[in-house]
């Protein structure tokens, strides 16, 4: 029993030579990409904002255009550094919830090794003006191929984990961690048209509904289960009590897959696309408020009266933020699907403040708390800094709320100036200021990546004497299993 | 309820399934497909511009696609579904850092683009569109003629009026300077070349009018207003020389009318372009005063003919 959380990932993980090191640490391979990725990720990010404040700042560099430096920056963020870390994160809990191995480590390095591949894969053709242009979908079909592969490869690898489990009960994590595959490798091979490999896209008008079908599977189908999954299983560990209600679980998890796979249209609102379309993403958007706040009541009420345990921890400090984060993009998230608001947010910065609070507010802030609360459980010895960990939990708060801030406050501007009548490039002088914010708040962000790097690598490769903690919290998974179950 | 793995996985995918048919495979189905009345078939050469605009991003700041609630560039056409036929990919867009490019065919000249392409700032001084130069002419050449491409039938007329005038307007220029001016003031109605500024010159007024040249005019008329800004050696006709109006005052009396005109409509076959959405009269008239003052040393603003003043002049900015 005291082996529950051991899994593959012995006090000595470090040993066993080469071989050794690769017969086991997949998931923690997967976090350490996730922290690499979040540096590269974000200095994209800040060439795109250098350029939106200074245009001739980086003038006439093919490899630094902002055409190029933005897909870069979007696609390394998310599918580099938040989809890579709760890889990682459910490669580790699932085997441990289940009282098992991952099936097959080598099968996981085979994951690993092609899904970085693949997010490698956009700065280096993006910086050549290779790219499949359509946003979120932009990587080239080779690496359609090794994205599907590696997809496929984790999905056996989790199914043969599952029935080789010891553990009969299936977490609502594994739920939402397995499924989250399963959704995004069916909509990943349609959304990207991956039958026509040399656009990846369908002639005429079809083939943005395709785009943001997929384009919403993406952050629905495979982001929020992921973030969800990991939440759940940290959440409970750090406050020592049961999950609230296990019904809530079961009702979230498939309001989540009925609701979030339909709304793909309110992308689309004012383009020319069939009306029973648009009215149907409407209406599902509103629904959406129902899975969101399904997750926060249970996960609040699990919390409730267990704050300062939370507090106190600096792995569940993230968990708790992110879910707050979560609450108001989701309350963001449908009051902007509604079509008069739309008329003032749609093609400005609002949405772009709303994808950061989403994808690093909600889907980041719990990959990171839960490349805390992991790490101690994978090499057995606390961090290395629990400072180190606050201070990044200061840094990226600090950028991302400014972020927030500055972009709705801009987008706002944008969004009643063309209202009124006023043309796009008038409007540029206005938003020059916010510009400037936006990219000393993203400077902030990025140096929470670098100290988080830092304090992973320490942690990881701490000397032999620091002493190995117990494993004392391989207890509370019998606390997670809810009775009823 | 018990999650047996059947259950779950059956049941995930099922539920999943079920909304790919209806938000995905039904539209498939359902959707007609039909070229719309502005449709045309792309050439070879716009359709490698495509893959230009394409592969370097463009569409994270241009949208393809006007709404009802629009005002700017290529508003007069809301998008119809049969704008898109055939184009592979037809991407829409999901911001507006830029104008909306869908209907741009024709609304500018290819000099315009070639220079704007070089470097936004020329013809744009407040843009944050990246420089292409790096591109290469071909890329350029390419590009450009994709963009023109855009709005299908009704690009090429505003196409074909750019020529039609183009033509027109390099004759012109080749006649010399004056005969140049001569041939520009002929095309304007007669009323707005019979008309003064009717708004003062008043010192806060020229600074307000400077401010607006610096933002929109500086890069093609130069910062003394001889036409040689930085976008002058792409464009032909060059930009104009506004010193030299001081020899063509019509009636060697109005300006202010003559300039309002053609700020607001542009001189179409050139790359002077209008300035109708982006500045409204108050604008128009201050830019007028400050070009009039600065660069052609004379103004006929509030003088005679005019109406009864407007109430916010005051008497002692008037001597
Ligand atoms: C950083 C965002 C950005 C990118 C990337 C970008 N543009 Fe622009 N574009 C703008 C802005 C802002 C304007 C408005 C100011 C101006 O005219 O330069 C503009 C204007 C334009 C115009 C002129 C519209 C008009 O009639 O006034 C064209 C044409 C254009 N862009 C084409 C392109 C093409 C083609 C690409 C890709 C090679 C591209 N843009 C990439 C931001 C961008
Ligand atoms: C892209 C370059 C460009 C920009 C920007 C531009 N112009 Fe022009 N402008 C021209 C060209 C070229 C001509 C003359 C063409 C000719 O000689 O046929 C012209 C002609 C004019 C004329 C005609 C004068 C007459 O007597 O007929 C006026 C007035 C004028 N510009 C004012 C402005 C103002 C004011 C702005 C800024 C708000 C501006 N232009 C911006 C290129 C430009
Ligand atoms: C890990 C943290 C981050 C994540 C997850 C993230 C995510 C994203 C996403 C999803 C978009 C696309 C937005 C849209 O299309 O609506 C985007 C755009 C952008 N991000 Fe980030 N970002 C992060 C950090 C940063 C940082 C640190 C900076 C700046 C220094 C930055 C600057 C930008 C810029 C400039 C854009 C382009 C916006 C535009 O086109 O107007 N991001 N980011
Ligand atoms: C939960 C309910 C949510 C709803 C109803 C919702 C709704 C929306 C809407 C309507 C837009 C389009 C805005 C526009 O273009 O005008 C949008 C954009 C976006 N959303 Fe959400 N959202 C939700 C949650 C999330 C979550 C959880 C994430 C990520 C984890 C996310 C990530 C994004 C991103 C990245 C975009 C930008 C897309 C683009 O490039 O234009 N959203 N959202």
């Amino acid at each position: 029993m005291t082996d529950n959380f051991r899994t593959g990932n012995s006090p000595n993980f470090q040993e066993g030579g080469l071989r050794g090191f690769f017969s086991k640490n997949s998931a923690l391979a997967f976090i350490v990409a996730g922290s690499a990725w979040f540096i590269v990720g974000t200095l994209y990010g800040l060439f795109s904002a250098i350029h939106l404040m200074a245009p001739e700042f980086f003038n006439n560099i093919p490899a630094l255009v902002f055409g190029r430096v933005r897909p870069s920056h979007v696609n390394t963020v998310l599918y580099g550094f938040v989809v890579t870390t709760l890889i990682g994160l459910g490669m580790y809990y699932t085997p441990a919830l289940l009282k098992t191995k991952l099936w097959s480590e080598p099968l996981g390095w085979v994951s690993l090794f092609l899904w970085n591949i693949t997010v490698l894969s956009g700065p280096v053709f993006f910086s050549m003006g290779m790219s499949q242009g359509r946003e979120y979908t932009e990587y080239l079909w080779p690496f359609d191929v090794t994205f599907m592969i590696a997809i496929v490869t984790i999905i056996i690898n989790l199914v043969m984990t599952i029935i080789h489990r010891k553990e009969y009960v299936l977490y609502v994590s594994i739920w939402y961690f397995v499924a989250s595959f399963i959704w995004i490798g069916g909509s990943y091979f349609i959304g990207n048209v991956m039958w026509r490999p040399s656009t990846g896209a369908l002639p005429g008008i079809l083939d943005s509904i395709f785009l943001w079908f997929y384009a919403h599977a993406l952050p629905g189908l495979l982001l929020t289960p992921l973030a969800i999954g990991a939440a759940y299983f940290i959440i409970p560990r750090v406050t020592k009590t049961p999950l609230f209600s296990h019904t809530l679980s079961i009702v979230g998890f498939w309001t989540l897959v009925t609701f979030y796979s339909h709304i793909g249209g309110h992308h689309l609102l004012q383009a020319p696309i069939p009306h029973w379309l648009k009215t149907m993403s409407v209406v599902d958007s509103m629904m959406m408020f129902i899975p969101v706040i399904i997750v926060i009541v249970n996960l609040w009420m699990t919390m409730r009266g267990r704050g300062n345990l939370i507090m106190a921890d600096p792995a569940a400090k993230w968990v708790a933020m992110g879910l707050i984060w979560y609450l108001i993009v989701g309350a963001q998230g449908s009051i902007q699907s509604i079509p008069q608001i739309q008329k003032v947010t749609h093609f400005n910065n609002w949405t772009v403040a709303h994808a950061h609070i989403a994808v690093l507010g909600f889907s980041g802030f719990i990959a990171l708390g839960g490349v805390w609360h992991v790490i101690p459980l994978i090499t057995r010895r606390k961090l290395y800094s629990q400072r180190l960990a606050n201070l990044q939990f200061g840094l990226v708060m600090i950028g991302l709320t400014g972020f927030f801030l500055v972009l709705t406050i801009a987008g706002l501007i944008q969004g009643e100036a063309w209202y009124n009548g006023e043309t796009v490039y008038r409007v540029l002088p206005q938003l020059q200021p916010y510009m400037i914010l936006r990219t000393i708040f993203g400077l902030f962000i990025i140096s929470g990546a670098l100290v988080g790097f830092y304090n992973l690598i320490r942690s990881i490769r701490k000397p032999k004497e620091y002493p190995y903690i117990s494993a004392s919290h391989a207890v509370i998974i019998e606390t997670q299993k809810n009775p009823e179950i | 309820m018990k999650m047996t793995p059947k259950i779950f996985f059956g049941g995930s995918i099922l539920v999943w399934a079920a909304s790919i048919s209806i938000m995905v495979i039904f539209p498939v189905i359902s959707m007609k497909n039909k070229p719309s009345e502005i449709w045309r078939p792309m050439t070879e050469k716009e359709k490698e511009g495509l893959k230009v605009y394409v592969n370097n991003g463009c569409s994270y700041c241009h949208s393809m696609y006007i709404r009802k609630v629009d005002w700017g560039i290529g508003a007069e056409r809301i998008a119809r579904p049969g704008d898109y036929y055939g184009q592979e990919p037809a991407i829409l867009g999901s911001e507006r850092t830029g104008p909306d490019l869908s209907q741009e065919g024709g609304e500018h000249t290819d000099d315009w683009h070639k220079a704007h392409f070089i470097n936004p700032r020329f013809t744009r001084p407040m843009s944050v569109m990246p420089s292409w130069e790096f591109l290469g002419e071909d890329e350029i050449e390419k590009l450009t003629a994709y963009i023109q491409s855009l709005g299908g039938k009704d690009a090429d007329l505003r196409i074909a009026r750019q020529k039609y005038w183009h033509k027109q307007a390099i004759e012109a220029y080749k006649a010399g300077p004056d005969s140049n001016i001569r041939w520009l003031h002929s095309k304007i109605p007669d009323g707005w070349r019979k008309m003064p500024n009717p708004y003062p010159a008043t010192e806060a007024s020229v600074s307000r009018g400077k401010n607006m040249y610096m933002k929109f005019c500086i890069n093609c008329h130069g910062p003394v207003g001889d036409g040689n800004g930085r976008a002058a050696p792409y464009l032909n006709p060059p930009p104009l020389n506004f010193t030299l109006l001081r020899r063509h005052l019509e009636d060697d009396k109005y300006i202010g009318g003559i300039l309002y005109y053609q700020i607001m409509n542009g001189i179409t076959g050139t790359s002077m372009p209008y300035f109708k959405k982006d500045l409204e009269s108050e604008k128009i008239w201050d830019i007028s005063n400050f070009i009039a003052k600065e660069f052609i040393g004379y103004t006929d603003s509030d003088t005679e003919p005019k109406g009864i003043d407007a109430s916010y002049e005051s008497e002692k900015e008037k001597e």
